[in-house]
């Protein structure tokens, strides 16, 4: 009880001591764990969506197409609704493909002839409006989501103008724009909306327009999942019906974020790793510090279990803080990301046991990889040379030296610091190749050619792209903003370091302004050779998850991305190199004479 | 001025309100050309302060410095950068050797700085080191140095440039006896080849080797002594510095 409250003492008054360093923990590890839980939350959620809506609008277990048109399709898929397995069905009604026109926004449509009283099978649940009357239509939500059409609207099918009266949500077909299910004539279907208009109003848009329509009916079986059973039980032999079950429609709405799983884990995976290039450099900046610390600790008789105690505590805890932020944030985020059509109803879950778990590990992994080296280090050095505070030695490197006496003083001087410490380069060209690669997958997934929805001048965009898009998008934000951070506290923390040598550098006659320039420098020549890492690895990480043919960014997009992570680089080690340069030289080598 | 190293009316003043002290008081001084001053005093009094100033590593709160004609006090950084590279050498007490860097290399350093060869400065760097008798130490790193081998190289890389004034600040103070005559003896060398040497000391056996000596107090001069200006000084022949 007494160890733990003193570790609790110690670790509170140094985060109090040290609060920059504690956001910037908290913010890396938030931000990569919201990620991660959001990443492994989308796992099943457009499967639970849509159970959510075939429940509220008595879904059917088998949808039942004819595509072809002639006498014996009625008969048919009558016989199928008076097959022993089937308890309800609905239909059979026509599904007329047609055009639509919104506003400016024109799309292909299915048009479902509806009963006026919808019957047991497919209610669809009004959201909006009213149901279907003669000479209006109803919109599938996620199409009229998507077109911007509400109540009281007016849309024009095939030529005809008909106000909007209602909006609902169905499960009977996949989610927009997948609402065709097969194309006219039983071929490939493209992206197209469904709209609800009466019987009557869908017989006559066909008949007036001469327009190709399948003959369907929805079927509720007695066993909802034998659908596989029903299926392969009803081949007809003349006539050609295609089966679509309820689970092929639930994968069918999965499609929507099948990138977006992807985007997130592999997303919280580079957040992780920036976080622990951060937390790492924090740490190394640290380490004369909380050596000094385990000094005081083993002075006065703690054991090395306290001392790591205390040492690992305050990363973990804050971690540990951070995870929870991050779920909590992953929980608020989810319902936007989870469902962007409109199309489906339903809450989403929020973080499984299993997402916490692996979150957890996420966070303690950023913790325990980015400090458990320095803290080993403190405890294995002899007290009195911890009491000293001093930190680990920099390297001699000959060649390195002697290569950077040929350049100019700045150039020396930023070489001489990046060699001092070679793992601090290390970190920080991971970090930049790290932003890179997001860069370059976002710029990758922008030259690939765009595939809308909407017919000819119309832009209907794609929702998939554009979902897929704003997810890169956000998760390359974070990783630039966490890389800034994470330029800016490694020069400040090569800076802090190297404060003496800059000193010394300065009594022998650097200027501030070349001392400024060594210590961006010696951040930007390890961003250099990250830079160039990173852009054959960010088309290397887009290709490895894009399916199909992708078409490589042009090379002066990504050699601009790598330039302006170089300049933004400069510009960010500029402020905390320049503060460094200016600092007074004399109360500098007073302090460490003292 | 025709001293190489002017002072009027220096101030120094650190801290705030209640808290500011004043660690030069109204300082005046004239260092001839080739001359070796010792500034002693308590701790605390002002000598170190006194020494940034005289190198601009600190600027005044009030008064004038001057260094060879040139008032030094009122430079921009980077021209009393200029100054430190090609007029001022320093020496520490806790030497301020880079780590990184072997014997040669740091005593290259400065040289490199002011834009010199890396082959002009690596011989420049043999022939000081082999002053200093530390021929054979040149690729040792600092932490495979003794203390008193430490501050010999120290010295070399402040005179790497050949400036008109050495200063240094309590050289001897983290050394034994016998690195201590090492040192004082590179000194009386300098002095002897007419090297300006200003060295603020506690050490009796160091402002011994002086041509002058000026005691702080409080930060003012409360006396200035010509030493005997010949070898060691009169102090120095009676520690056995002469011959």
């Amino acid at each position: 009880m007494g160890s733990a409250v003193i570790v609790f003492r110690l670790v509170l008054a140094d985060i109090r001591r040290h609060r920059a360093q504690a956001a910037m923990l908290l913010l890396a590890v938030t931000v990569a764990t919201a990620a991660y839980a959001l990443g492994l939350s989308l796992q099943g959620v457009s499967q639970a969506l849509y159970q959510q809506t075939r429940e509220a609008t008595a879904g059917p277990d088998v949808v039942a197409l004819a595509p072809d048109p002639g006498p014996a399709v009625a008969p048919t898929l009558t016989s199928l609704a008076r097959a022993p397995e089937v308890v309800a069905h609905n239909g059979p009604y026509r599904i007329v493909y047609a055009t639509l026109v919104a506003g400016d926004a024109t799309s292909k449509v299915v048009v479902h002839g509806a009963a006026n009283k919808p019957g047991a099978v497919d209610r669809p649940l009004v959201t909006s409006g009213r149901w279907v009357r003669s000479g209006g239509a109803v919109l599938e939500r996620g199409f009229a989501a998507a077109l911007g059409v509400r109540v009281g609207d007016r849309v024009t099918i095939e030529g005809r103008a008909y106000p909007v009266v209602g909006i609902a949500v169905t499960a009977a077909t996949s989610i927009y724009p997948w609402a065709a299910q097969i194309g006219p004539g039983g071929g490939p279907s493209d992206p197209t909306g469904l709209a609800w208009l009466t019987r009557s109003d869908a017989r006559a848009l066909a008949a007036g327009n001469d327009l190709p329509v399948t003959t369907a009916m929805d079927l509720k079986l007695r066993d909802p999942d034998a659908t596989q059973a029903f299926v392969d039980a009803h081949h007809h032999p003349t006539v050609r019906v295609t089966f679509h079950t309820w689970q092929f429609k639930a994968e069918q709405d999965a499609v929507m974020l099948r990138d977006s799983q992807p985007i997130l884990v592999v997303g919280s995976w580079l957040l992780g790793f920036l976080a622990v290039t951060g937390v790492a450099a924090l740490a190394a900046g640290r380490a004369g510090e909380q050596s000094r610390r385990a000094g005081l600790l083993k002075a006065v008789g703690a054991g090395p279990g306290l001392i790591a105690a205390v040492l690992l505590t305050e990363y973990l805890a804050l971690a540990l803080l951070a995870e929870a932020l991050g779920l909590v944030l992953a929980r608020l985020a989810e319902p936007a990301i989870a469902s962007p059509t409109a199309s489906r109803i339903g809450d989403v879950a929020g973080p499984a046991g299993a997402t916490v778990v692996a979150t957890t590990a996420l966070a303690v992994a950023v913790a325990g990889l980015s400090t458990l080296r320095p803290t080993l280090r403190a405890l294995r050095t002899a007290t009195v040379t911890a009491l000293g505070g001093a930190a680990r030695r920099p390297r001699h490197h000959p060649l390195l030296t002697a290569l950077s006496g040929l350049l100019p003083a700045p150039l020396l001087l930023g070489l001489r610091l990046t060699a001092r410490r070679p793992g601090r380069a290390v970190l920080q060209a991971c970090s930049t190749a790290t932003t890179l690669i997001a860069v370059v997958a976002l710029l990758a997934v922008h030259a690939q050619p765009a595939r809308e929805y909407g017919l000819g001048s119309s832009a209907l965009p794609n929702l998939r792209d554009v979902h897929d898009r704003r997810l890169l998008l956000a998760v390359t934000v974070l990783l630039i903003a966490l890389a800034a951070v994470n330029t800016l506290a490694l020069t400040w923390t090569t800076a802090t370091e190297a404060r003496v040598n800059m000193a010394v550098a300065r009594t022998l006659g650097a200027t501030p302004g070349q001392v400024c320039a060594g210590l961006s420098t010696a951040q930007l020549l390890p961003a250099l050779l990250g830079a160039v890492a990173g852009v054959p690895l960010g088309v290397f990480v887009y290709w490895l998850f894009s399916a199909g043919e992708t078409t490589a960014p042009p090379m002066s997009w990504m050699i601009s991305a790598a330039l302006a992570v170089l300049l933004a680089t400069a510009a960010l080690t500029a402020l905390p190199a320049r503060l460094a340069a200016r600092r007074p030289v004399a109360p500098t080598l007073s302090a460490e004479a003292a | 001025m025709n001293a190489l190293i002017g002072v009027r009316g220096l101030v120094k003043e650190h801290g705030e309100g209640r808290s500011r002290v004043r660690a030069v008081d109204a300082v005046d001084l004239e260092v001839p050309e080739g001359q070796t001053l010792a500034v002693m005093g308590p701790s605390g009094c002002g000598k170190s302060t006194l020494l940034h100033l005289l190198g601009g590593l600190e600027r005044p709160t009030d008064g004038e410095v001057w260094l060879a004609g040139r008032r030094v006090d009122t430079l921009s950084e980077r021209a009393l950068a200029r100054l430190r590279r090609r007029s001022v050498g320093f020496v520490f007490q806790a030497f301020h050797l880079m780590e990184e860097l072997s014997a040669a290399e740091n005593v290259e350093l400065p040289a490199l700085l002011a834009g010199r060869s890396r082959r002009e400065a690596r011989r420049r760097a043999s022939l000081l080191l082999e002053r200093v008798g530390l021929t054979g130490r040149a690729r040792h790193l600092p932490s495979q140095l003794s203390g008193g081998q430490r501050q010999r190289v120290a010295i070399a890389r402040a005179l790497a440039n050949d400036p008109l004034v050495v200063l240094a600040d309590e050289p001897t103070g983290n050394l034994d006896t016998a690195a201590t005559h090492d040192v004082l003896r590179i000194f009386e060398e300098l002095r002897s080849a007419g090297q300006t040497l200003v060295i603020v000391t506690h050490d009796e056996r160091v402002a011994a080797t002086a041509d002058r000596l000026v005691s702080m107090r409080d930060g003012m001069f409360v006396d200035d002594t010509r030493l005997a200006g010949t070898g060691t000084g009169w102090l120095g022949g009676l520690i056995g510095l002469d011959g």
